[in-house]
C-alpha cells in the first residue's frame, strides 16, 4: 500500500473536508489490507476464451480436409452445448435492464460458446453449403445469434461481435483495425453509402430502445460504432470525389453527424464520443478548406502559409480548450 | 528544482484521493464535487483521449513553429542546419517553461513540447558530434533527467532509463569483446542495484512528489532484470555481437543460468509480488512468465501453434477458474472481492474492443469459402482507444 494515500485522506480530515466518522471507516477499511485479484483473474479467464476459440479456429482452418468432418462437427456441438447449458442454467432469463452473472467465469462462457457457434456456422456453410449461394445469409445467422446471446445474457462483447457481423452483411469490415486503415472503401467508393445508413440505423436503434427502456446500457457501443462507421466514410469519401461537387454533399452528412454526436455526447455524458466527433469534425473542416484553396497558386504564397501556420494552430488549441471546458461544465451538472 | 506551485501539487493529490474514495463509496459524490471545487487546481487532462488531442496539437504546432524558424534562417545555409536542432530544443524549453507558469501540468500540450525538446537535444548532438551514440545518449539522458526533475515529467524519466540503458549498453560494447561478453550480467547487477537504491529512497520519502517516479523507476528496473539474462535475448545479442553461431548439440557458454534465470525469475517475481502485495510486480510476473514460454517456442516448437493454443487455453481456464473458487470466500488479504480502493478495472473496459478486433466477422469474398474468421490472426493488439 501507499503511504501518501493515507496520508491524503488524513490531509483531506485535516482541511474538514471529510468527516471523522469517514475517516475511521476508510481507515478501517485500509487495515482489512485487501489485495484484490479480481481484474486479474478475469483477465486470465479472458485470454483463456481468446487463447482457446482461436486454436480452435486455426485447428479446424488448417486440418479442413484431413480429419472426419462429421467428428469435427460433432466435438465442436458438443463443446457449445456444454457452454451453453451452463449458461442457461445460471442465467436468470431475460431482463430488460442490466443483468450480470453471479459467477463471472459465466461471462466468459458465454462468449466462447457465442464464438464457437460462429466458427461452427463457417465451416457448415464452407463444407455442406446448407446455404447454397445465398452466402449473406451465412453471415446473417451468426449475427442474429450473436445478437440473441448478447441481449439474453447481457454480455458487451458478444454485442461487439454482432454489430460486426451486422456490417459484415452490408458489405462492411468494421474490425477496429479496418476502420483505422480505411480498408473498406479503396475498392467500391459506393460501400460509403451503405455504411452512412448502417450507422444512422444503429442511432436510431439506440433512440428506440432507450424509448422502451431496453438495455439502455448498450447504447455507448451502438453510438461509438456508429459514429466511427459514418465519419470515416464520409471523410473517405471527402477525399475521393473530389472532381465534381459531389463532396459537398458529404460535408453536408459530416456536419449534421457532428451535431447530433455533439447532442448524444452531451445526453450520455460520453467524452469518448465528444473527442473522436471534434477529431473528425476538424479533420473535415481542414479537408473542405484546403479544397477551397485548391484553385490558388501555392508557389507565389507559400512563405505566407507557413507564416500563417502557428497562428492557425494556436487558434485551434484555443478552441478546443473551450469546447473542453464547455463539456466538462455541462456534464458536470 | 520543481516548477509548479508545490500546493497546487498538495491539491491534486487530495482530489485524486477524494476521487478514488469517491469511487469506492466511501464519500458521496456532492463531496467530491465540493473537494474538486474548494482546492485550486491545474489545468491538467485527466482523460487520455483528451490528452492525446491535445499531444497531437501541440506537436503541429510545434513543428509549424519550427517550420517559421527555418524559413527565416534558409539564408544561412549549411551554417544553419548545424545549430537549427538547437535553436528548436530552446523553443521547445521556452514553449514548456512558459506553459508551466500559465499552470499547465500533464495536460497533453506541455507533453508535446517537453518530449519534443528532448527529441531535438538528441538530434543536435547527432548533428554536432556525427551521430556518436555514447554521447547523445549522455546529453539525452541528462537533459531528460533535468526535464523530469523540473517539471515531473514521467515519460521524460522513462526516456531518462532508456538513455541510461543505451549508455551502458554502447559503454560496454567500446571495451571490446570482454565488455560484450560480460554485458548480460553487468546489465543484470546494476538494475538489481538501482531497484534496492529507489526502493529505499521510496521509504525514505516525506513529500509525494516524486513518488510516482520512482515506481517507474523500479518497474523498469524489473523488467530490465528478467530481459538482460533472458536466454532468448542473450542467444540473439550474443550471435548478433559477438558473430558465435550455435550449432546443433551445442549451446551457448553458461546456457543452464540462462535457463534457470528465464524461468526461475518470473517464479519468484510472482511469489514475491504475492507476498508483498505489490501489483505492477505481479502484472510483470505475468509478462514474464508469458516472455518464458515464447523463449522455449522460440527454439522448441514442442507442439504446433494451434494445439498448444486450444492446450493453454484449458489450462489458463483452470488456473483462473480454481482461483476464483478458492479466493472467493475470502474477506481480508489476498481476494477475489473488487478492492473498493485501487481497482484496477481499466483495463476490462477495453475488452469489448479486443473482441471486436479479434473475432469481428468480416464481410465474405464473392468467389468461394465462407467467411474469414479473425481465428488465423491472434493478435489481439486492441489499442483501446474507443472506450
Amino acid at each position: 500500500m501507499n503511504k501518501f494515500d493515507v496520508q491524503a485522506t488524513k490531509a483531506l480530515l485535516d482541511k474538514n473536508l471529510i468527516t471523522e466518522n469517514q475517516f475511521q471507516e476508510i481507515n478501517s477499511y485500509r487495515d482489512l489490507n485487501i489485495f484484490s485479484l479480481n481484474a486479474e483473474l478475469k483477465l486470465f479467464l479472458y485470454l483463456s476464451v481468446l487463447l482457446f476459440t482461436s486454436g480452435i479456429g486455426v485447428l479446424i482452418y488448417n486440418n479442413i480436409d484431413s480429419i472426419g468432418h462429421i467428428a469435427i462437427l460433432s466435438l465442436l456441438l458438443i463443446v457449445i452445448a456444454v457452454c451453453f447449458y451452463f449458461c442457461f442454467k445460471n442465467s436468470k432469463g431475460f431482463q430488460k435492464a442490466e443483468a450480470v452473472f453471479e459467477n463471472p467465469v459465466l461471462e466468459y462462457l458465454v462468449l466462447a460458446a457465442n464464438v464457437l457457434t460462429c466458427i461452427f456456422i463457417g465451416y457448415l456453410q464452407f463444407q455442406y453449403k446448407p446455404f447454397g449461394t445465398h452466402f449473406g445469409l451465412a453471415t446473417l445467422i451468426p449475427t442474429l445469434v450473436s445478437f440473441f446471446c448478447a441481449y439474453y445474457f447481457d454480455n458487451k462483447s458478444v454485442l461487439a461481435i454482432a454489430i460486426t457481423g451486422l456490417a459484415a452483411y452490408v458489405g462492411l469490415s468494421v474490425t477496429p483495425q479496418d476502420l483505422l486503415n480505411n480498408s473498406n472503401f479503396y475498392e467500391d467508393q459506393t460501400l460509403s453509402y451503405s455504411a452512412i445508413l448502417l450507422g444512422i440505423l444503429l442511432i436510431l436503434w439506440t433512440v428506440y430502445s432507450t424509448k422502451i427502456q431496453l438495455k439502455t446500457h448498450f447504447n455507448i457501443i451502438y453510438l461509438t460504432f456508429a459514429l466511427h462507421i459514418i465519419s470515416i466514410a464520409t471523410i473517405s469519401s471527402l477525399i475521393d470525389y473530389s472532381h465534381n461537387n459531389v463532396w459537398l454533399i458529404f460535408v453536408a452528412v459530416l456536419a449534421a453527424s457532428s451535431y447530433c454526436f455533439y447532442k448524444l455526447s452531451h445526453e450520455y455524458k460520453a467524452i469518448s464520443l465528444y473527442v473522436f466527433m471534434i477529431i473528425y469534425a476538424y479533420i473535415g473542416v481542414n479537408i473542405s478548406l484546403f479544397r477551397i484553396f485548391e484553385s490558388i497558386d501555392f508557389s507565389d504564397v507559400w512563405v505566407l502559409f507557413v507564416m500563417i501556420l502557428p497562428i492557425y494552430f494556436i487558434g485551434s488549441i484555443i478552441l478546443f480548450i473551450k469546447l473542453i471546458k464547455t463539456f466538462d461544465k455541462e456534464t458536470a451538472v | 528544482m520543481i516548477v509548479y506551485d508545490k500546493n497546487l501539487l498538495d491539491n491534486l493529490a487530495l482530489v485524486e484521493e477524494a476521487k478514488s474514495l469517491q469511487s469506492g463509496g466511501f464519500i458521496s459524490k456532492e463531496q467530491k464535487d465540493l473537494i474538486k471545487k474548494e482546492l485550486p487546481a491545474f489545468k491538467r487532462q485527466s482523460n487520455i483521449l483528451v490528452r492525446l488531442g491535445f499531444f497531437l496539437l501541440g506537436s503541429f504546432l510545434y513543428s509549424s513553429m519550427c517550420g517559421v524558424i527555418s524559413l527565416l534562417g534558409l539564408s544561412g545555409e549549411k551554417f544553419f542546419f548545424e545549430i537549427c536542432c538547437y535553436i528548436f530544443a530552446a523553443v521547445g524549453f521556452g514553449c514548456a517553461e512558459f506553459l508551466a507558469y500559465q499552470n499547465y501540468y500533464e495536460h497533453g500540450l506541455d507533453d508535446a513540447f517537453i518530449l519534443g525538446a528532448l527529441l531535438n537535444v538528441g538530434f543536435a548532438i547527432g548533428i554536432s558530434t556525427d551521430g556518436s551514440e555514447i554521447v547523445i545518449a549522455f546529453f539525452v539522458a541528462a537533459a531528460a533527467l533535468i526535464l523530469y526533475k523540473r517539471y515531473l515529467h514521467l515519460l521524460s524519466l522513462l526516456a531518462c532509463c532508456l538513455a541510461v540503458l543505451a549508455l551502458l549498453f554502447f559503454g560496454m560494447l567500446e571495451l571490446g569483446d570482454v565488455g560484450k561478453a560480460i554485458l548480460p550480467f553487468i546489465t543484470m547487477i546494476i538494475s538489481a542495484v538501482v531497484y534496492f537504491v529507489a526502493k529505499k529512497t521510496i521509504t525514505n520519502l516525506e513529500r509525494s512528489y516524486y513518488y510516482k517516479g520512482l515506481l517507474w523507476v523500479t518497474t523498469f528496473c524489473l523488467v530490465v532484470f528478467y530481459l538482460s539474462c533472458n536466454y532468448l535475448i542473450v542467444r540473439e545479442l550474443s550471435s548478433e555481437l559477438l558473430g558465435t553461431e550455435v550449432l546443433p548439440g551445442q549451446d551457448i557458454p553458461f546456457s543452464y543460468f540462462f535457463y534457470a534465470f528465464t524461468f526461475l525469475v518470473p517464479t519468484v517475481y510472482l511469489i514475491f509480488a504475492l507476498k508483498t502485495k505489490d501489483r505492477i510486480m505481479l502484472w510483470i510476473s505475468f509478462l514474464a512468465v508469458g516472455f518464458a514460454i515464447f523463449t522455449v517456442r522460440f527454439y522448441y516448437s514442442v507442439l504446433p501453434v494451434e494445439i498448444a493454443l486450444t492446450i493453454g487455453g484449458i489450462i489458463l481456464f483452470g488456473i483462473a477458474y480454481f482461483s476464483i473458487q478458492k479466493l472467493k470466500q475470502k474477506e481480508t488479504g489476498l481476494t477475489f472481492k473488487p478492492d473498493r480502493i485501487n481497482n484496477s478495472n481499466a483495463i476490462l473496459n477495453a475488452e469489448a474492443l479486443i473482441v471486436a478486433s479479434t473475432f469481428g466477422l468480416k464481410p465474405e469474398v464473392k468467389t468461394e469459402s465462407s467467411m474469414e474468421f479473425g481465428g488465423g490472426g491472434f493478435s489481439g493488439g486492441g489499442s483501446g482507444e474507443n472506450f
